[in-house]
């Protein structure tokens, strides 16, 4: 079968290499037949059963044919590539059923035209490249789109040879597959390469900005260290909570406990968070996580978990004309008596100016003696940000 | 660098303001996010510039438009609170006050053939803090 195939899939429109066997074979027994009539003493190579059986081979071979082209047919019906046979110059000749579907036009309108300029400007150029490599008897290949430019299917085109009788080029043979989808693949990794790319120096940038700060505010490298370690995982815990989201948002109660876990054992009971379900973009989660962190590690030092009988109360709500406000309160609270702090360090400075900046919004940083108190409100959508991006 | 004419080795050592100018030379830093603004701030003021921040560009234009002592414009790109990001802010600058030259930083790999306005300059985050300082010295000086 693999021969049948290869002998009619080389030229379907014109004789094949079987069918002239066959003629020449018809051709030879007329001869025959031709030299018996005038010369008896010519005499037969064989009896009358010989010629039974050419006759019978004749007609199998002609069955076979049969077969085979109706096989052909069926299988270049069956392939959903576009195979189009095109003549030396480029002309097309002849479509499978699949190459009928891509062109989306009768028959008429496709046979006859120019091959190469069924491609959109830039990638005649490439076509017309690959028809010269077939017509050496080289592979010509590229990848195009057609269509409509907005929605359009790419294709990889394959352009070879038929090989004529005596092994020379006698027609050329593209075919083109779909690889839109592979195509889209691509084009999809392309862009989140790029945009990791832009995420990772954002994230390096913002980390010089810690570090920087971290170093102009302390007191000791020891002090340093240790800050700018908390507030590097900080960072990175605010990272794992915006995985978990795929990076397009985090839930403020995940945020929340993110921050506060590391502090967790020495919490139980008297740290709580309360509010309702929202979501929050990836910069806002940085900024607040950061934020939170900042009061928890001052909390932890002077403040109401440096006590064992100090609570710490997180509550939110959103408010005002369709609940686009977000405001949250941090409340600690029996915990040793607060004395403000002599100047304003990273933490708050970083309340103070991060998110009424980022964020539009407005904060108050607290310092009764009863405790600490943050509260901050800003618009909703500006602390959603980044949460449509990714749809 | 070496062959920079504008910059000498007493530039170079004092980090100060410029000799051709009195006082510090004022820049606005447009930048969205506040951790990275309050450090590029800290950063322009310890190097003698009288820093003014917006957090998105139309903030921006609100102060070029009541300060007419910028003398030189530093923006990020991704600046979603505002109307317009980065590139559009300096263009619209390059064109409306075409002597304040303009700076734009991303952490973008680098910008598109269309996007920054003519003799603006691209730095890209993360950037060296004195890096940048130098920049924007030799920035003043010329626009001087």
């Amino acid at each position: 079968m693999v021969a049948h195939d290869a002998d009619a899939e080389r030229a379907s429109p014109e004789e094949t290499g079987r069918r002239r066997a066959i003629r020449e074979e018809t051709a030879r027994l007329r001869a025959l037949l031709r030299a018996a009539g005038t010369d008896p003493q010519a005499g037969f190579p064989g009896s009358a059963a010989d010629w039974e059986a050419r006759l019978a081979t004749a007609e199998e071979l002609n069955a076979r044919l049969r077969a085979s082209e109706a096989f052909t047919a069926r299988l270049l019906a069956a392939s959903r590539d576009s195979i189009q046979v095109l003549s030396l110059d480029g002309t097309v000749q002849w479509l499978s059923e699949g190459g009928r579907a891509a062109a989306g036009r009768p028959d008429e309108d496709v046979i006859g035209t120019p091959w190469a300029a069924s491609w959109q400007d830039g990638d005649r150029v490439a076509a017309e490249v690959a028809l010269a490599a077939a017509r050496t008897g080289r592979t010509g290949r590229f990848r195009a789109p057609s269509g409509p430019r907005d929605a359009p299917r790419w294709w990889d085109v394959v352009v070879s040879a038929i090989q004529g009788p005596d092994g020379a080029p006698e027609r050329l043979l593209a075919v083109a597959r779909d690889v839109t989808e592979a195509q889209r693949a691509e084009e999809q990794q392309a862009l989140l390469m790029q945009e990791m790319a832009h995420r990772v120096k954002n994230t390096l940038a913002l980390v010089q900005a810690v570090a920087a700060q971290t170093l102009r505010s302390a007191t000791s490298v020891d002090a340093a260290m240790e800050a700018f370690n908390g507030r590097l995982m900080a960072l990175s815990d605010a990272h794992d909570v915006l995985i978990r989201g795929a990076w397009a948002e985090a839930d403020l109660a995940a945020v929340v406990a993110g921050v506060m876990a590391p502090h967790i054992d020495a919490l139980a009971g008297r740290f709580s968070a309360s509010g309702p379900a929202v979501s929050l973009g990836p910069r806002a989660v940085l900024t607040l996580s950061l934020m939170l962190h900042e009061l928890a590690t001052n909390a932890a030092k002077y403040g109401a978990l440096s006590s064992p009988a100090g609570r710490v109360a997180v509550t939110w709500a959103l408010s005002g004309d369709e609940a686009a406000l977000l405001r949250l309160r941090w409340q600690e609270s029996d915990g040793p008596p607060v004395a403000p702090p002599r100047r304003g360090g990273f933490g708050s400075r970083l309340i103070e100016r991060s998110l009424v900046h980022s964020f539009g919004g407005r904060v108050g940083l607290r310092f009764p003696t009863e405790g600490v108190v943050m509260e901050f409100e800003a618009p909703l959508a500006a602390m959603q940000d980044g949460i449509s991006e990714r749809s | 660098m070496t062959s920079d004419p504008d910059r000498t080795p007493s530039d170079a050592q004092h980090g100060g303001p410029s000799p051709a100018c009195d006082a510090a030379p004022v820049v606005l830093l447009v930048e969205d996010d506040g951790l990275l603004l309050m450090e590029a701030a800290d950063t322009l003021a310890e190097a003698g510039f009288t820093v003014l921040e917006a957090p998105h560009a139309d903030q921006a234009l609100a102060v070029l438009e009541s300060r007419p002592d910028v003398e030189l414009l530093m923006t990020d790109v991704d600046m979603p609170l505002g109307s317009m990001n980065g590139f559009a802010l300096a263009r619209l600058v390059s064109r409306r006050w075409p002597r304040i030259p303009v700076l734009v930083v991303s952490g973008m790999g680098s910008p598109g053939p269309h996007d920054m306005p003519p003799g603006a300059r691209f730095i890209p985050k993360p950037y060296a803090p004195s890096a940048l300082v130098r920049t924007l010295h030799d920035t003043v000086r010329r626009a001087a």
